[in-house]
């Protein structure tokens, strides 16, 4: 033990206080432990309630028939639903394989649409000066607010005044664009420093090559983000694609599904296997890219 | 010298047409489908159109007038109102306790945020098939109902219930959205304000209702606005399970511009319903506002 200059009396408070900050410490360490167990003890039920549907979902798909919303785990497991939709539904011939390539094609096209025009229109109100600029930026948010429901009926009548009503166009045209990409691309190239834009530019790079060469490839999260969420709208989509296309062979699968709802209120098996094919394709990219997701979030929020 | 373009950013001629063209894919989405139907909009809430007569009649203010007093626009109204008054306590309620939860977790917390946020993305007609099973009458849950507690809950033909359904499925939906921005907002909290609030004796109790509440005033601003949006948007699950039913008690404004505008083809009629629900939920968000920002406003926000 040192010899302390103040005095004995702080000496013996010295050699006391490793074993009573140790004492502290571990009963600290303990009470972190319990409610850090607790937390877990509540987070995981939890988030097993809010997946169960999910899981109640694809196991009522390969449920025998007989057992169908009867209980949640069945004897056994067939795939007679998914056999009877990609057969083009029995007797009844129901076009549940071609309804989901709709899906694909409507999603994707307006999908890398709206990526690639957010990301051309937000680099130009951003990066670029020019006199109107921000008469458009202002316009476009005055569009974010506008009430979109009153331009549900007129929106419609255009289609159909051009001949479009029933068309892949009608699903596709009004939605090639969507206002929130722009606005999220704009705020964040504003926050890109623009010397390897003017780099790009003295080598001699078009404006469309610095987008799609330099732009895009920075926000790669924000992309992710956007696509992700756009997707998914309009894959779940359900109002203006049931409204714009009538027959069955150029509905979406979600549309599809909506109409036949109530057909198959006895035999609901060929339904959660379409919905099952409805539900698959958007978790699947949703943990493909969850980790960019993740970073897109985080960015978006802060 | 060479006179180069670096940094020379006050030139707003230079960028004038490169900015127009790149802007140009905006300009013409929004002069086709959204100027136009902005405009054709005020003109079919005076006009009585069939799409199938070759030109619409002008009829005044019949439209306002019948839509003003009719029981099914009223009970949308109102019904509006009923889901709101559900809704938003719950939603608000489960997602502050799911971000919370995510914030204190140690580990796993992109994860759980994550798994929170799937129902999101699940489509309102997939969660509605689930809901028609589990609540149908010989399914597993509603067997135990009978047998075991003795209640027989019609639950999609009794009014309060079918609302109360319908909550719920969308409580179950927007809880781990919302939870996102709440947990965006609690990453925000300085740690001091806790600490401080700990060494002058206040329990977690007050520490939550006294810091974490009102220092999440944006995230209540963002989640009210986007709520109280949602409740005057609901479609899909009523649609597909109650078609507003039964005797209007689940009725929603876009069910009703649905089936006035492209069941009963009555353009004018719809868009007029259509005017009303933006009318209606424009000032409920005003109201809104008005009270979150007194509330945060009591609390020093301004």
């Amino acid at each position: 033990m040192a010899r302390i200059q103040s005095g004995s009396g702080v000496a013996i408070a010295v050699r006391a206080q490793p074993e009573a900050a140790r004492r502290a410490a571990s009963s600290l360490w303990r009470r972190r432990l319990t409610r850090t167990a607790i937390l877990y003890v509540i987070a995981i039920p939890v988030l097993a309630i809010m997946v169960l549907p999910y899981f109640y979902l694809f196991v009522q798909s390969l449920a025998p028939w007989d057992q169908i919303d009867k209980t949640l785990i069945p004897s056994s497991l067939t795939f007679r639903s998914y056999q009877w939709v990609w057969t083009g539904g029995g007797f009844l011939a129901e076009p549940w394989l071609n309804a989901f390539f709709n899906s694909v094609l409507v999603s994707v096209v307006d999908s890398v649409s709206v990526v690639a025009i957010g990301a051309i229109v937000g680099y130009a109100l951003s990066i670029l000066r020019f006199r109107g600029q921000r008469m458009v930026y202002n316009f476009i948010l005055f569009q974010m607010f506008y009430p979109s429901i009153i331009l549900l009926v007129p929106t419609f009548l255009i289609i159909r005044v051009a001949g479009l009503y029933n068309t892949y166009w009608a699903m596709i045209l009004p939605k090639l664009v969507d206002l929130w990409a722009i606005f999220m691309y704009t705020s964040f190239f504003r926050s890109v420093s623009t010397e390897i834009i003017e780099a790009a530019r003295l080598d001699g790079a078009s404006e469309l090559t610095i987008i799609f060469r330099i732009m895009i490839p920075i926000s790669r999260s924000i992309t992710t983000i956007i696509f992700l969420f756009v997707f998914m709208a309009r894959w779940t989509e359900l109002l203006w694609d049931l409204i714009v296309v009538k027959d069955p062979a150029t509905q979406t699968l979600n549309v599809l599904l909506a109409t036949l709802f109530n057909s198959y209120a006895s035999y609901p098996g060929p339904q959660y296997a379409a919905a099952a094919m409805l539900t698959l394709p958007v978790l699947i990219l949703f943990f493909a890219f969850s980790r960019n997701f993740v970073k897109g979030v985080q960015l978006v929020l802060r | 010298m060479v006179s180069i373009s670096i940094g020379k950013r006050g030139n707003n001629i230079r960028h004038g047409a490169r900015g127009w063209l790149l802007t140009s894919p905006y300009l013409i989405f929004t002069a086709i489908f959204f100027l136009i139907p902005l405009v054709w909009s005020i003109f079919l809430v005076f006009q009585d159109w069939d799409l199938i007569s070759p030109t619409p009649v002008f009829v005044g203010l019949a439209n306002i007038k019948e839509a003003l007093s009719s029981p099914r626009v009223l009970a949308a109204f109102v019904n509006s109102y009923k889901y709101m008054v559900l809704f938003i306590p719950l939603v608000m309620v489960a997602s502050v306790c799911l971000a919370l939860i995510v914030h204190h977790l140690p580990r796993f917390k992109a994860l759980f945020a994550v798994g929170f946020f799937l129902p999101y993305l699940a489509s309102g007609v997939v969660v509605s098939l689930i809901v028609r099973g589990v609540l149908s009458y010989n399914s597993g849950f509603d067997t135990f109902l009978r047998t075991a507690l003795h209640i027989n809950p019609d639950w999609l033909g009794n009014g309060t219930l079918a609302i109360l359904v319908i909550t719920m499925m969308m409580v179950w939906k927007f809880a781990g959205y919302y939870a996102l921005i709440f947990m965006a907002g609690l990453q925000g909290i300085p740690g001091d304000f806790y600490e401080a609030a700990a060494i002058d004796g206040a329990g977690p109790w007050t520490r939550f209702w006294r810091i974490t509440v009102p220092m999440l005033y944006p995230a209540f601003y963002t989640t009210l606005i986007l709520a109280v949006g949602l409740m005057f948007s609901i479609f899909t699950e009523p649609f597909v399970l109650t078609n507003g039913g039964p005797q209007l008690a689940t009725q929603t404004w876009q069910l009703e511009i649905y089936y006035q505008a492209f069941n009963q083809f009555r353009a004018g009629y719809g868009a007029t319903v259509a005017l009303l629900n933006a009318i209606a939920t424009l000032i409920s968000i005003l109201v809104i506002r008005k009270i979150v920002e007194t509330w945060g406003h009591h609390y020093g926000w301004d």
